[in-house]
């Protein structure tokens, strides 16, 4: 029981994410319903994450195509 | 169904289409159903570019009749795989190349619209040394972004053996060989030590995984379309891949630096034990080579030398670990280390236990190395000569095994702790109970050693 407390805010959030629930694809493997739930719910989380991952990645691009454009040729 | 044909055990659960023998070549049937998928994967460049990367394996498609004409959209002929292996035979680093080989394949999918439906680790196999996709049909057209159907799957298959080996213990991917559809996520979360609770990686993809399933198990959900951004399921990737890019299995390095290295010959003798064993294999020139009890495969080198699909087995998985690391510090393409305990080989296992072969049931090979192992197999586990020969002539034509006497130090190493009821373990008796079994064609005494190498031949008729 008292690992389920632990777990209970996590649980709040999943019951939450239920409302929004997808419809199950019929593809021939079973995605699991607890499986759609929690994948919703980091998807929410991560794609934020990724996005600004993706972002600095350009700017990190960017200045190291201005730095080595600036460097002097050896 | 015509009768010439034979399909695959394992080949049943995707409609998308099956695999099947004909004159001992590998086919595949691509059902009319997977029609769509399949011509979008192949003129969108996706099957170009994964053939290119080396992550998917090549086809071509031919013109047999097919099997199920009713059913079939086209035949493929698939690049054979040598050897079918296991995740419960690969080490630690083959399945996490092979979790990352998955995500790879996946993130390129996706540029190009599409979508792995499934992640199952048999869907992976060492081709030339790499993990490469061997079933052409995984992909289906993504018509609106839903996440991952097969992220479960990848979670259970991958992401949860590769924790439970890296947190817990490295031996524990042989639980794949109970639960054929990948390690319960529950039973994964029981497992893993409290530190995992703290780490949100695990938290989410494996611990409120393994709540959400257990929530959502008893519940009768009315659900309605809900889509998911191309970012977060790309994000869902990319949490996925750091990850496991982070794990390893924790041992000093240091202490393998030296691992196998220690052997019972001189300089001398070792050298003299390689000469032989070249000479064996320049006499044989076999198409195929499984050294069993191969360490870290110094002799199973011998012969992937002569670029001959060679299987290097050993019991020891951090063995297996440092061998299939030299394989990829070094690019080889002809030798694929593997776990294996042969007094307890892999079974056959799944739907009428022919879902994924037995040891036995993937050979016979033509030439078998049983180096250095008769010792363990005869006095650790008390195996008598005739029950090992008789094993061994099911699997091989050309035997090249070393016996080891009784006043080797690595036997009396064995007999230290128990008594000592082997009377029959000498070399005449060990001649007579193999010749049962097997033409003895050649005896080589080791310099400067007791031990002796013996090459030969299988018998047509054993007793």
């Amino acid at each position: 029981m008292r690992k389920s407390n632990k777990w209970a805010t996590v649980l709040v959030l999943l019951i939450l994410c239920s409302l929004f629930f997808p419809r199950l694809s019929f593809g021939y493997i079973d995605p699991g319903t607890g499986s759609y739930v929690i994948q919703l719910l980091i998807a929410a989380f991560v794609a934020i994450s990724f996005g600004i991952k993706i972002f600095w990645k350009k700017i990190k691009i960017f200045l190291l195509k201005v730095f080595h454009k600036n460097k002097p040729a050896a | 169904m015509r009768t010439d044909f034979t399909d695959l055990p394992s080949s049943f659960r995707d409609p998308s289409g099956f695999l099947f023998f004909k004159n001992q070549v590998l086919y595949r049937q691509v059902n009319k159903a997977y029609q769509k998928n399949y011509e979008h994967l192949m003129a969108s460049g996706l099957y170009q570019s994964l053939t290119e990367a080396n992550l998917l394996i090549p086809h071509e498609e031919c013109d047999l009749p097919p099997a199920y004409p009713e059913t079939a959209y086209k035949i493929l002929k698939p690049e054979p795989i040598l050897f079918v292996s296991y995740p419960y035979e690969w080490c630690f680093s083959q399945l996490k190349d092979a979790a990352l080989t998955t995500l790879k394949i996946q993130k390129i999918a996706i540029e190009y619209q599409m979508s792995l439906k499934d992640a199952s680790a048999y869907n992976i196999q060492f081709y030339k040394g790499k993990p490469v996709l061997i079933d052409t049909l995984s992909f289906e057209i993504i018509e609106n972004w839903k996440p991952w159907v097969a992220y479960r799957q990848f979670c259970q298959h991958f992401l949860g053996p590769l924790l439970l080996m890296s947190y817990k213990d490295y031996r524990l991917n042989q639980l794949l060989r109970l639960f054929i559809d990948g390690i319960p996520l529950d039973l994964t979360s029981k497992l893993l030590p409290r530190s995992t609770r703290f780490r949100p990686g695990i938290i989410t993809h494996i611990h409120a995984h393994a709540l959400s399933q257990k929530y959502f198990s008893s519940k009768t959900v009315q659900v309605k379309e809900k889509r998911i951004s191309r970012n977060s399921l790309l994000g869902l990737i990319d949490s996925l891949e750091s990850n496991l890019k982070k794990l390893t299995i924790h041992s000093k390095r240091s202490e393998w630096a030296n691992y196998y290295q220690e052997t019972n010959y001189s300089p001398q003798g070792f050298e003299h034990k390689k000469q032989i064993l070249k000479e064996f294999l320049n006499r044989l020139n076999p198409s195929g080579v499984w050294d069993l009890g191969a360490n870290t495969g110094i002799f199973s080198r011998l012969a992937s030398e002569r670029e001959i699909p060679t299987l290097s087995f050993d019991i020891d998985p951090v063995a297996v670990e440092i061998n299939y690391q030299e394989c990829v510090s070094k690019n080889e393409n002809y030798i694929l280390p593997l776990v294996l305990d042969l007094t307890n080989p892999s079974p056959g296992v799944g739907w009428e236990n022919k879902e994924r072969m037995s040891l036995v049931e993937r050979g016979p090979t033509d030439v078998v190395f049983a180096l250095a192992l008769l010792h363990h197999l005869a006095i650790s586990n008390n195996l008598p000569f005739e029950k090992i020969a008789s094993f061994l002539r099911k699997i091989c034509q050309s035997l090249v095994i070393e016996f080891v006497p009784k006043s080797d130090s690595q036997v009396q190493r064995l007999l230290v702790t128990r008594e000592d009821i082997f009377s029959d373990y000498t070399q005449p008796f060990f001649e007579k109970e193999f010749s049962g079994y097997f033409t003895i064609q050649e005896v080589v005494p080791i310099k400067d050693s007791e031990r002796v190498l013996y090459l030969m031949q299988a018998s047509h008729e054993s007793n």
